[in-house]
C-alpha cells in the first residue's frame, strides 16, 4: 500500500501515525528519493472523487507533507504551483490548512497573497460550514493581516467587500472576536471612504450584543470581551459618525438598562477617537437626547455615564483652544447646556435642579476654557436669583450650585500653591471674588444660628474658595479664619454641632497650607481662653483643647502648642492649690494626641523632648512619691498613667545610648539615690510609692527587646518577677495592680530570655500547683496567674498546652468564686493590650490565637457534654455543681470575644451547640457571655449566610432561641428582664439570616433550592409581630427590618400575609 | 412602567430639613479621660475594660433605669417608618417629596371612652405632587402595606389623602378604606411588585 493509501486510512483515527507517514513522506522529498510531482500526481485518482470527505483526505495528505518539510526547502515556483493547487480546492478539508502554511514562508510574495485572499473572498458557502472550518478560514485571512498587510490593502475596495460578504452571517463568539479584530485594521488602514457604511453596518448588525457565556465558560470569551472589540470597531473611524452616533442614540430607546450602558459606552469611546469636528457635529444632536437621561434618571449609573459622555466632548472641543469666544464650537456646544441648566436653577429646590448641578460641574470641569464659557453664561443669573430669593432653603440651593462650581474651578486651577497646572488663562471667577465673599461671609456669620445646614453650605463654599489656588489673598483667608474662631469661641451648640464641627475640619485643612494664619489668628485666641488652674467653676478647656490638637498638625504650630502647653503644665506642678488633675491629665493628653499624630522618630526636637517630659517629669514624679512636692497632681494614677503613655511614645524612638539611659533608671526615674529608692524589693512601699511602678512600666515598655542593662535582672530575674507577683497579689490600688501585672507580663513575654523561660513555668506552677484540682483560690491570685499565663502563651512557649489545661481546670472548682473569676479570665489571654503590644515590641506569635482556640474548644466541649449527661441520666453519682456550665460557657464567650471569624468557622460545628446553650443561660450576670455570643453569632451568620447553621442542622434551635432572647417580658415577671441590648441584638440576628445571600455569591448556590428558613417562617412572623411592641424604640426598629427581611428574603411557595 | 412619568419635575426638600427626631445627645461622659477625639489616642483607657470586673457580668448598671423607661410609639416613629419609602415614580423617597408629612400623622386611641385600652389608630394623610396623580392609590396602598408590617397588632391603619389635593380623593380613599379591595389588589402580582420595589429602600 502506498503511504497516500496508509494515511487515507489511518487519519480519522490516529493522528499521530498520519503525521509520522507524512513526515516520513516529508523526509523523502527532502533526500530526494521522491518528488513533489510524484506525490501530487498520485492524489490524482482521489482528488477528482465524488465524495468531497475523500477529496478533503487527500488535500490534507499534500498539506500534511508541506507542514513537515523544512521552511526552505520548497522553491519560489513550487510556492505558485501549489498555491494555486489549493486556491483552486480551497472548498476542500485541508487546502485552507495548507494555505496557512504556504504564506509562512519567506519566499511567498505578495501576488500570491492576492490570489489567496481572492481565493478566500470566492469561498462558496462559508456560512454553512462547521465552527471549526470557518475558524480556520478567518485564521488564514488573520495571518495574511498579519503577514501580508499591503498587498491586501492594495487591493482596495475588493478586499473590503470581499471580507464583509465572508464573514456576513457569522453568529460564533469564537470567531466573531477574530472578525471584529480583522476588520479592525480595514477599518483603521484602508482608504473606506467608498465603502464606511458598509463596513459599519457589517459590525454594528451585532450591536448591542446579547452573548452569554455557556456554563463552565469553555471558549473563555466573555459578553464583555465581545462588547470591547466590537466597541473598538465602531469607534475607529471618524468615517462611522454619521451612522454610529443617530444609531448609538436611537439605543437610548431601549427599555434595557444594559443596552443603554453599552450603547452610552460606545458613544463616548467614539466621542474619544472621533476627530474633533465629527464630534463637534454631533454635540448638540447627542446633547439633546442625553439631557433626558439625566434629568429624568432612572437609572443612576445611566446618568453618570450620560454625564461622562457629556464632559468627553467638552474636553476634545477645549482641544487646542486657549482662548474663550463665542465662536468656538465648544461655546456653541455649551450655549444649548447653560441655557437648560439656567432654566432648571431658576427653581432650585425642584427635582431637575441636582441633575443641572451635576451637568454644569461635569462640563466645566472639562477645561479651562470650557470652565470660562459656563461661568460667564451662568454666574450672573444665579447671583440675581439669589439676591431675589425669597426664602433660606432656596437661597442654600443656590449656594450649594455655586459650591459645584468652586469644585470645578479647583479641579481647573488647582488648589493652594500647586504646581504643573499651568493656565495662562484667568480664572473667571475673580470677578466675583467680591461678591462671593460678601455673600458667603453674610450667609454664614449672619444668618440664624438654628439654621445649619445653610451656614454649613456656606462654610464649605468659603472653605473652596480659600483652597482654590490663586484665589483669595492671605487677608481674605484670614476674615474666614477669624468667622471660624468665632463660632467655635463664643457660639452655644446647636443641635448635633454640624457646624462646629466642619468648622474645625476647615481649620485644620487651612492649618496644613497656611499655618502663619493660624498661629497668628486662631492660636493666641484659643491659648487665652485657657484657665491657668482648673478650680472646678470652668470646665470649657476640653473643647479648646480639643480644636487645639486638631489643627495643630503642621510642624510650626504643633512646636509652639507643644511648647505653651508644656510651661502651663510646669506652672501647674509648683502651684499650691492646682484645682483638680483633670487638668493637667487633659493637658497632657492633648500633647499624647498631637505627637501621637506625627512620626516621633523623624522630629528634630526629640531629644528636647526627652529631657523635658521624660526626664524632667520623671524626677517631678519621683519627688511627688516622696512627699517632696509641692501639690498632688502627680500622685493621681490617670495623670500618672497619661504621662506614662507620653513618656513611651517619646522613649520608642530615642537613640541607642538614650534608651540604655532610660534602662538604668527604670526603677530610680532619673532621681538621686537618696531621695528616691527604686520600688522592687522595697521593704515597706507607701501607695504613693508603689504607683511609680505606672511610669517604670511604660518606660520600660518603650525599649528595645534586646536592651540588656535592665536593673534586678543579672544573673536572671527570678527574684525580680516573684518580687512583682507578690506585689500585684498583694497590690490593693486597681490601678498599681494593672500596672505590676504588665510589668511582670512585659518582662517574661520580651526581656526573658529563651534558656531562662523555666523560671517562669516555675512561678507559674508556684502560683497554680499542678494536680491541685478543686482547690480554692483568692481572685488576685487568679488574675496574676491569667496575666502570667497571657505573657507565656502569647509567645508561644512549650509548655502553652499544660498551661491552658491548667487554667480550665480551674473552672471545675467547687468554689463558685474560684471557678466564676477564672472563666472570666479567659477574655484577658489573647486580648489586645496597649503596653503588651506589637508597637511596643511584644512577643506576639502569629499562630498563638490558633493554638489557644484549638486547645481549648474540645476541652469545653467535652467537659460541657459530661457535665449535661451527668445532669439528665444519673442522681446516684453526685451532678456537677451548677457553676461550673456557665463559668465554662463564660470563658468560650471570652476566647471567642478575641479570636478572629475566619478561624471560627472549621469549628462551627462543635461550637454552634455550646453557643446555643450560652443563649439558654437565664442569669442576670450571664448577660455579657449571651451579648458576647450574639456578637459572635452575628459574624458568622453574616459572613456565610444561613447555609452554614442549616449544615450543622441547627436553624430551628438557633431561630427559636433568638426569639427567645428577642422577647421582652414584663419586669413583674419571676425571670430576669433580656436587656434591650440583647433583645436588640438578637434581632439583628434573625435580620442577618433571612437577609438574600450577597448578589457576588455563585448563583448555584441560590438557585433551585428551597431556603432552609422556610419551615420557621410563620413561627418567626408571628413572634415578631409581638416584638413589634416593644417598650424600646430600638429594639421596635431592629424588629421592623428583622421582619421586612423574612417577609421579603424567604420566599414562600405561595404568599400569605398573616 | 413604561407608561409616561406624570410629574417630571417635583419639588424636593433637602435631606437636611426632614424632620428628625433629636436623640438627647449622650451626656459627655464625664469618665477618667472624657469623650472626644482623645479616645483615639488611649485605644482603651477611655473604656476601662477589665474583663474581671464584676460590673460587666452584671444587670446592675447605671443604664438599668434606662431600661425600664419606656419609649412609646409617636408619630415621628410612624414618620420613619413611611417617610423612606421610594415613589413608585422617582427614586425618591415620600419624605423628599413632602408626600408623607410628620403634622399629617396622629396617633389615637381607637376607643377613647375605654381609656385603659391599647388599641390605637394611625392615620397618615398623603399629599399627591400633582392633583391628578393616577399612583395616589399606589402610594397609599405602599404606606398601608409598610405600616401593617411593621405596627404590632394593637394598631389601626387609616390612610387616606389630604383633603383638597387630589381630583379624585373621594374615590381613592374608599379603595384605601376598603378591606376587600386593599385585599383584592394585594393579590395582584404586578402591583405588589411595583410595592415591593418601593418598600425596598426602607430603612
Amino acid at each position: 500500500m502506498s503511504a497516500l493509501q496508509t494515511f487515507l486510512l489511518v487519519v480519522d483515527h490516529n493522528k499521530d501515525e498520519a503525521k509520522e507517514i507524512a513526515e516520513r513522506v516529508a523526509h523523502d522529498v527532502e533526500i530526494r528519493k521522491t518528488t513533489l510531482i510524484e506525490i501530487v500526481q498520485s492524489l490524482g485518482e482521489y482528488i477528482n472523487d465524488e465524495d468531497p470527505i475523500l477529496r478533503g483526505k487527500a488535500v490534507s495528505y499534500l498539506t500534511a507533507v508541506i507542514k513537515a518539510l523544512s521552511p526552505k526547502y520548497l522553491s519560489r515556483q513550487q510556492i505558485q504551483v501549489l498555491t494555486t493547487f489549493f486556491c483552486d480546492r480551497i472548498e476542500d478539508g485541508g487546502a485552507v490548512a495548507g494555505l496557512e502554511t504556504l504564506q509562512k514562508l519567506d519566499r511567498f510574495h505578495r501576488e500570491l497573497a492576492e490570489e489567496v485572499a481572492r481565493a478566500t473572498f470566492g469561498y462558496q458557502g462559508l456560512q454553512s460550514r462547521s465552527q471549526s472550518q470557518r475558524f480556520q478560514v478567518y485564521q488564514l485571512l488573520n495571518e495574511l493581516m498579519l503577514n501580508h498587510r499591503s498587498a491586501l490593502r492594495d487591493m482596495g475596495d475588493d478586499s473590503i467587500v470581499g471580507i464583509v460578504d465572508l464573514m456576513t452571517g457569522e453568529k460564533d463568539p469564537r470567531n466573531l472576536m477574530l472578525v471584529f479584530s480583522i476588520l479592525k485594521v480595514v477599518m483603521v488602514e484602508w482608504d473606506i471612504s467608498n465603502h464606511a457604511e458598509t463596513l459599519f453596518d457589517a459590525v454594528y448588525n451585532y450591536f448591542p450584543i446579547t452573548f452569554r457565556p455557556p456554563p463552565n465558560d469553555p471558549y473563555g470569551i466573555t459578553a464583555q470581551d465581545l462588547k470591547n472589540r466590537l466597541q473598538d470597531c465602531i469607534s475607529s473611524t471618524r468615517h462611522f459618525a454619521p451612522y454610529a452616533i443617530p444609531s448609538l442614540l436611537d439605543k437610548l430607546d431601549s427599555t434595557s438598562p444594559n443596552v443603554k450602558k453599552d450603547a452610552l459606552n460606545a458613544l463616548i469611546a467614539c466621542i474619544h477617537t472621533y476627530d474633533p469636528d465629527a464630534v463637534s457635529r454631533y454635540s448638540v444632536t447627542i446633547w439633546e437626547t442625553l439631557k433626558f437621561e439625566i434629568l429624568n434618571a432612572q437609572e443612576e449609573f445611566l446618568s453618570d455615564i450620560s454625564l461622562e459622555a457629556l464632559q468627553g466632548i467638552a474636553k476634545r472641543l477645549s482641544e487646542g483652544v486657549t482662548e474663550a469666544s463665542p465662536q468656538l464650537p465648544l461655546a456653541q456646544y455649551l450655549r444649548p447646556i447653560t441655557k437648560e441648566c439656567n432654566e432648571q436653577l431658576r427653581e432650585p429646590q425642584q427635582k431637575q435642579a441636582k441633575p443641572s448641578q451635576q451637568i454644569l460641574r461635569y462640563t466645566s470641569a472639562a477645561s479651562a476654557v470650557s470652565f470660562i464659557l459656563t461661568v460667564q453664561s451662568v454666574v450672573a443669573p444665579l447671583l440675581t436669583i439669589y439676591q431675589e430669593a425669597d426664602g433660606i432653603v432656596k437661597q442654600r440651593a443656590l449656594l450649594e450650585t455655586l459650591v459645584v462650581l468652586f469644585d470645578s474651578a479647583i479641579s481647573v486651577f488647582g488648589e493652594w500653591s500647586a504646581r504643573g497646572l499651568d493656565t495662562i488663562l484667568m480664572n473667571p471667577l475673580l470677578e466675583f471674588k467680591d461678591q462671593f465673599s460678601e455673600i458667603f461671609g453674610q450667609a454664614l456669620m449672619k444668618s440664624a444660628k438654628e439654621e445649619v445646614s445653610f451656614r454649613v453650605t456656606a462654610l464649605k463654599g468659603f472653605l473652596r474658595l480659600s483652597t482654590l489656588r490663586d484665589f483669595f489673598q492671605d487677608n481674605e483667608i484670614g476674615l474666614f479664619v477669624q468667622y471660624l474662631d468665632e463660632i467655635l469661641l463664643t457660639e452655644e451648640s446647636v443641635g448635633r454641632d454640624d457646624l462646629k464641627k466642619e468648622a474645625i475640619a476647615a481649620l485644620a485643612e487651612i492649618s496644613k497650607y497656611k499655618p502663619r494664619l493660624i498661629m497668628d489668628i486662631t492660636f493666641p485666641a484659643f491659648v487665652a481662653t485657657l484657665p491657668d488652674a482648673d478650680d472646678g467653676t470652668i470646665s470649657n478647656y476640653l473643647p479648646t483643647l480639643e480644636i487645639l490638637a486638631q489643627i495643630s498638625v503642621e510642624k510650626d504650630i504643633f512646636e509652639t502648642l507643644v511648647r505653651r502647653l508644656l510651661s502651663k503644665l510646669t506652672i501647674l506642678l509648683q502651684k499650691e492649690e492646682p484645682g483638680s488633675p483633670a487638668y493637667p491629665r487633659a493637658i497632657l493628653l492633648t500633647i499624647l494626641y498631637v505627637m501621637d499624630q506625627r512620626k516621633m522618630d523623624q522630629d528634630p526636637n526629640l531629644g528636647l523632648y526627652y529631657e523635658k517630659i521624660v526626664m524632667g517629669f520623671c524626677r517631678s514624679v519621683a519627688a511627688s512619691a516622696s512627699g517632696k512636692a509641692a501639690n498632688r497632681i502627680l500622685n493621681d494614677a490617670t495623670v500618672l498613667d497619661t504621662l506614662g503613655r507620653l513618656c513611651n511614645l517619646i522613649v520608642r524612638p530615642v537613640s541607642k545610648e538614650q534608651q540604655d539611659e532610660v534602662a538604668a533608671n527604670v526603677y530610680t526615674l532619673f532621681a538621686p539615690a537618696e531621695e528616691f529608692s527604686p520600688v522592687p524589693f522595697a521593704q515597706s512601699a507607701t501607695e504613693d510609692h508603689q504607683r511609680t511602678m505606672i511610669i517604670s512600666t511604660y518606660l520600660l515598655a518603650g525599649l528595645s527587646k534586646d536592651c540588656t542593662s535592665i536593673p534586678y535582672t543579672k544573673p536572671n530575674m527570678s527574684d525580680l518577677l516573684s518580687d512583682l507577683i507578690q506585689r500585684s497579689i498583694t497590690s490593693t490600688e486597681p490601678a498599681t495592680r494593672i500596672a505590676l501585672l504588665r510589668h511582670f507580663s512585659l518582662l517574661v513575654n520580651k526581656f526573658l530570655s529563651k534558656t531562662d523561660l523555666p523560671l517562669a513555668t516555675e512561678k507559674f506552677n508556684t502560683l497554680l500547683p499542678p494536680g491541685t484540682e478543686s482547690q480554692t483560690l483568692t481572685p488576685e491570685v487568679i488574675k496574676t496567674t491569667f496575666w502570667l499565663s497571657k505573657a507565656l502563651v502569647l509567645r508561644l512557649v512549650p509548655t502553652t498546652t499544660t498551661i491552658l489545661t491548667s487554667l480550665l481546670s480551674l473552672l471545675s472548682s467547687p468554689d463558685e468564686q474560684t471557678s466564676t473569676t477564672a472563666s472570666r479570665g479567659f477574655a484577658i489571654l489573647l486580648s489586645d493590650d496597649d503596653v503588651l503590644s506589637p508597637t511596643n515590641g511584644a512577643n506576639i506569635r502569629l499562630l498563638s490565637k490558633q493554638r489557644v482556640f484549638t486547645t481549648v474548644i474540645p476541652l469545653i466541649a467535652n467537659k460541657i457534654r459530661q457535665v449535661n449527661i451527668a445532669g439528665n441520666t444519673d442522681s446516684e453519682s453526685s451532678p456537677a455543681p451548677s457553676h461550673i456550665k456557665p463559668a465554662h460557657l463564660t470563658a468560650l464567650s471570652g476566647i471567642l470575644s478575641t479570636i478572629p471569624p475566619t478561624l471560627v468557622m472549621p469549628e462551627l460545628p462543635t461550637l454552634l451547640p455550646l453557643l446555643l446553650q450560652s443563649l439558654d443561660l437565664q442569669t442576670s450576670d450571664s448577660h455579657a457571655v449571651r451579648a458576647a455570643t450574639l456578637e459572635t453569632l452575628a459574624v458568622i451568620i453574616r459572613d456565610n449566610g444561613v447555609s452554614v447553621i442549616d449544615e450543622c442542622g441547627h436553624v430551628q434551635s438557633l431561630v427559636t432561641r433568638l426569639l427567645n432572647t428577642a422577647a421582652y417580658t414584663a419586669p413583674s415577671a419571676k425571670a430576669a428582664v433580656n436587656p434591650s441590648r440583647l433583645r436588640a441584638d438578637a434581632l439583628k440576628c434573625l435580620y442577618l439570616l433571612a437577609q438574600t445571600p450577597s448578589p457576588d455569591a455563585p448563583a448555584v448556590a441560590r438557585a433551585g433550592k428551597l431556603s432552609p428558613l422556610l419551615p420557621v417562617k410563620a413561627q418567626v412572623l408571628r413572634t415578631l409581630k409581638l416584638v413589634l411592641d416593644d417598650p424600646k424604640r430600638d429594639v421596635r426598629k431592629t424588629a421592623v427590618d428583622a421582619r421586612g427581611a423574612w417577609l421579603r428574603g424567604v420566599d414562600d411557595v405561595e404568599e400569605d400575609e398573616d | 412602567m413604561a407608561s409616561e412619568i406624570q410629574n417630571s419635575n417635583p419639588t424636593i426638600l433637602n435631606a437636611a430639613d426632614l424632620p428628625t427626631r433629636l436623640r438627647p445627645t449622650a451626656p459627655r461622659k464625664s469618665g477618667a479621660y472624657g469623650a472626644g477625639i482623645f479616645t483615639s489616642a488611649l485605644p482603651s483607657a477611655a473604656n476601662p475594660n477589665d474583663p474581671f470586673s464584676s460590673s460587666l457580668y452584671s444587670s446592675e448598671t447605671s443604664d438599668s433605669e434606662d431600661e425600664l423607661m419606656e419609649e412609646p410609639i409617636d408619630e415621628q416613629e410612624i414618620y420613619d417608618l413611611i417617610s423612606t419609602i421610594s415613589d413608585p415614580e422617582h427614586p425618591i423617597s415620600l419624605g423628599a417629596l413632602a408626600v408623607v408629612s410628620l403634622p399629617d400623622i396622629s396617633i389615637k386611641p381607637s376607643l377613647p371612652n375605654v381609656p385603659e385600652s391599647p388599641l390605637r389608630t394611625v392615620s397618615v394623610l398623603i399629599t399627591p405632587t400633582i392633583t391628578h396623580c393616577s399612583l395616589a392609590t399606589v402610594i397609599g396602598l405602599g404606606v398601608r402595606v409598610r405600616l401593617e408590617q411593621s405596627l404590632p397588632p394593637r394598631f389601626r391603619v387609616d390612610v387616606r389623602i389630604k383633603e383638597g389635593t387630589h381630583s379624585t380623593a373621594d374615590e381613592v380613599n374608599k379603595q384605601l378604606a376598603d378591606k376587600e379591595r386593599v385585599a383584592a389588589a394585594l393579590e395582584n402580582g404586578t402591583l405588589m411588585g411595583v410595592i415591593a420595589k418601593m418598600l425596598e429602600t426602607c430603612q
